[in-house]
């Protein structure tokens, strides 16, 4: 473990997912996180999507990071996170078409999500390729634990289901058990997120 | 090199990778992503005439049901249906749901304003002319979570067994009233009414007055199947 604690890529990794959340620590990618936690399923798909286009930017950038002229780096990175989340998109709409209907605009705004714009200016700018991808994809599940967690809570409560399955059982409703349609809406994600950030800070506090 | 043309060359060469790329993607998938939206459309038919349940559907399953009940056809403007081949350009598209041998039902796309852009859906009415069978919405871009609920099931069931007709059998169109205002109105009127969505207001007074817009254009139609005298499917 301790070999481990002290190597970069885990610190890089362990900082991405914990101390340095992009949700819960640094508020960003607030927008697409209340717009998709409605369900289990989109959340899943948008965490993977993200995922996706925050590493393969990291890595496109940081393999190109000597040549990019500096005075239109931000441009050159934005074309290619527009480039890949356009990809993203496309595929989506090919192969998942239910789930990208639901989803909607919130793929196309992948672009303007900090994280992605964060991690390319900050850190691909900065490291070696293998590094700058290990760091996307921490970012990315970084970011999809937060989604997938929020979303989780969201369905069980909102609609008394997981991935689309009901889950709580008839007895429950028939004893008066009654979905939380607060959990739907968008207030409803506002709060599980700040309870999410409440819980993540109070822990690390304690360390 | 000097420093500006460096960059010059370099933005280039991005933009060609990048637009490489894209339109590989894009010419790639696009038969693909074609099939997808036909088939959604299809379905949204099917779903309308309450032939496949709510949710997913084998794409499959959705083509061999449509393409064994559901016949596409043009009406004229006198009410007749026709064959695609003979269609004029002012005639409207309609689906006839054909089963056993009967008509049982059809449908009409409904293309409405809405308060952010078009509404797209489908209005089933059943072979009487003047019941609604179904109605589903399969394209809109009103506010998630207000107007946003047209596309959600408890919305949508709620046109199920209205009528577009009075109790005099003329023709008033649907109406969306507004959230919990149903109740209050007078007994004989509900049946044109459906229960409206809060916070929504706007988003269904256009699509009330799209619907009766083209309800009203298709009223040659419903007045021949009231009346029991329906040439559709062409050629019966």
């Amino acid at each position: 473990m301790g070999i481990l604690a002290k190597s970069q890529s885990y610190r890089a990794i362990s900082e991405a997912l914990w101390q340095n959340n992009p949700i819960s620590k640094q508020i960003l990618g607030i927008c697409s996180a209340l717009a998709v936690t409605v369900q289990l399923n989109t959340a899943i798909v948008m965490s993977l999507a993200l995922t996706f286009v925050v590493a393969f930017s990291n890595l496109t950038i940081s393999l190109l990071r000597h040549q990019i002229p500096r005075n239109i780096r931000i441009i050159v990175e934005v074309s290619v996170i527009a480039t890949l989340v356009i990809l993203a998109d496309e595929f989506l709409r090919a192969f998942m078409y239910d789930i990208s209907k639901q989803l909607s605009v919130f793929v196309g705004l992948i672009i303007t999500n900090c994280i992605v714009m964060g991690r390319a200016e900050t850190f691909a700018m900065g490291n070696t390729p293998w590094r700058s991808f290990v760091d996307g994809v921490a970012n990315g599940v970084g970011y999809g634990s937060i989604l997938i967690g929020v979303a989780f809570f969201r369905e069980l409560l909102g609609s008394g289901k997981l991935l689309g399955f009901a889950v709580i059982p008839e007895g429950f409703y028939e004893a008066g058990y009654q979905d939380m349609g607060l959990m739907v809406l968008a207030p409803g994600a506002f709060i599980m997120i700040g309870l999410f950030v409440w819980l993540e800070h109070t822990l690390l506090k304690e360390k | 090199m000097p420093k500006s043309m460096k960059s010059i060359l370099f933005a280039t060469i991005l933009c060609v990778v990048c637009s490489l790329l894209l339109t590989a993607a894009s010419t790639g998938l696009q038969i693909r992503q074609q099939i997808n939206v036909e088939v959604d459309r299809q379905k949204n038919i099917l779903l309308a005439l309450g032939v496949v349940e709510e949710g997913r559907v084998a794409v499959d399953r959705v083509q061999s049901l449509y393409n064994t009940y559901v016949q596409s056809l043009w009406v004229d403007s006198s009410g007749r249906c026709v064959d695609a081949g003979e269609r004029g350009p002012e005639d409207l598209p309609v689906y006839v749901y054909e089963r056993d041998d009967t008509v049982q039902a059809y449908v009409v796309p409904i293309d409405s304003r809405g308060l952010w852009g078009r509404i797209n859906g489908y209005l089933a009415l059943e072979n009487d002319g003047s019941t609604i069978r179904g109605f589903t919405v399969y394209q809109h871009q009103e506010t998630p979570g207000l107007g946003g609920e047209i596309e959600s099931r408890w919305f949508r069931q709620n046109f199920e067994g209205k009528k577009i007709v009075d109790a005099n059998g003329d023709f008033v169109s649907i109406q969306i009233a507004k959230a919990g205002m149903v109740d209050t109105l007078p007994a004989e009127r509900r049946i044109n009414y459906v229960d409206g969505i809060s916070g929504a207001t706007m988003t269904g007074k256009f699509l009330n007055e799209g619907m009766k817009e083209t309800l009203k254009r298709y009223e040659p139609v419903a007045i021949q199947f009231r009346r029991d005298e329906s040439t559709c499917p062409a050629g019966l």
